[in-house]
């Protein structure tokens, strides 16, 4: 059996919650810097519900429209931005599922305004936040946790493909771990 | 392989950091891998106008006429763009990884390959690194390997050809398919050219 992984390229540093509040005063980078964290948890939790990656990117471009759109609905004051464009992917799927008269492959949570209590142990909110924190991680540590995790590699053959020692596959695993539990914070409680 | 301890050096690490690392681990092995993002969503969707319509380039209901528009171009540079090609001196970009697939034997053993894949161009080539270790050198000087995208456990699209030698074979492959219409890859080994689909020893 063959295994598929992707690996997410970027490297970020503004909170999502800053990022919303400039694309709604029309910053078109801060935008695009939500797009490139956020296409893939949104593609994920489409595909996901939808069951259809045409659909699926149907999906993503509503939600974008959206977050475009109502960007200047955000309110930092009651809460960070991750649980928002949570909420707007969501109604954004949803919208679409029902627009086509079709259950989708994952009956979702009734669209709400911000995910409440019960979202947040969903797996696609786990799935949502895991993704995202991913883009956090260094590209070597991406690599390395994408090959350990997802490609049916040993470690062995981890560090052989990748021409470094085990040790060091092993260091970089742990030091990845580390850097996702901080970005992932209160997710770990 | 998702066993934590077989993943982390937990050596020296206090109770505490290490239940902190343990539960990162279980997040990641619980959210499973990020999904492969369509080259239509490569990137963020354009402003068309000063209000809020966005498009996206490459989505469906506009990839007809982007077939249109790259069809003509590819018309206008096809007479110029090998000798575009066979003289550029600009160095060519770095390889990004935006994809790995790894393949086994299909009854175990030593032979493996890793494929990377770099995110498709701007027309849909995907560019490939492989390398492959544990499959045997081949016999006959006709013979080869060769790597498919499948369907339905079939071999349908032959993404390239390959010989090996040595312990480790890197080869680099451009293909055009679009891989969400596949489900699979196999490499098998082929006696000579011409003759039909082989027998599966990567999978």
């Amino acid at each position: 059996m063959a295994y598929v992984i992707s690996l997410p390229t970027i490297g970020l540093m503004t909170s999502d919650g800053e990022l919303i509040q400039a694309a709604a005063t029309g910053d078109r980078s801060a935008f695009e810097d939500l797009y490139r964290r956020y296409a893939r948890p949104v593609f994920g939790l489409a595909l996901r519900r939808l069951g259809d990656r045409g659909r699926a990117e149907d999906a993503v471009q509503e939600t974008f429209a959206s977050i475009w759109r109502s960007a200047g609905s955000y309110q930092p004051e009651r809460g960070p931005g991750a649980p928002w464009l949570y909420a707007v992917a969501r109604n954004a799927i949803v919208d679409r599922a029902r627009s086509r008269s079709e259950i989708p492959a994952e009956i979702p949570d009734e669209a709400a305004d911000t995910p409440g209590p019960a979202d947040h142990t969903e797996q696609g909110w786990v799935a949502w936040r895991v993704h995202r924190a991913l883009e956090e991680l260094p590209e070597r540590e991406r690599e390395v946790i994408a090959l350990a995790y997802w490609s049916g590699l040993s470690q062995s053959e981890v560090a052989e493909f990748l021409g470094i020692p085990l040790g060091t596959v092993k260091t970089r695993t742990r030091a990845a771990l580390s850097r996702l539990s901080e970005v992932l914070g209160d997710e770990l409680e | 392989m998702t066993n934590f301890h077989d993943l982390v050096d937990t050596s020296g690490l206090a109770p505490d950091e290490e239940a902190r690392l343990r539960r990162a681990h279980d997040l990641l092995v619980r959210a499973g891998p990020p999904p492969d993002l369509p080259p239509a969503l490569s990137a963020a969707p354009m402003q068309a106008s000063e209000g809020t319509i966005l498009q996206f380039p490459l989505l469906p209901r506009r990839r007809l006429a982007l077939a249109a528009v790259v069809a003509a171009t590819l018309a206008l540079v096809g007479f110029g763009g090998g000798y575009f090609l066979g003289h550029s001196k600009s160095k060519p970009t770095a390889f990004q990884t935006a994809h790995v697939v790894s393949m086994h034997g299909p009854g175990g053993g030593e032979a493996l390959a890793v494929l990377r894949i770099a995110s498709a161009d701007s027309v849909g080539n995907w560019e490939m690194r492989v390398q492959v270790s544990g499959l045997p050198k081949q016999k006959q000087r006709s013979a080869y390997y060769e790597l498919w995208l499948t369907k339905n456990g079939k071999a349908i699209a032959p993404c390239g050809t390959f010989r090996v030698h040595g312990k480790k074979t890197n080869v680099h492959f451009t293909v055009s398919y679009e891989f969400p219409r596949y489900d699979g890859w196999i490499v098998t080994a082929q006696p000579r050219p011409g003759s039909k689909v082989g027998p599966v020893v990567l999978t």
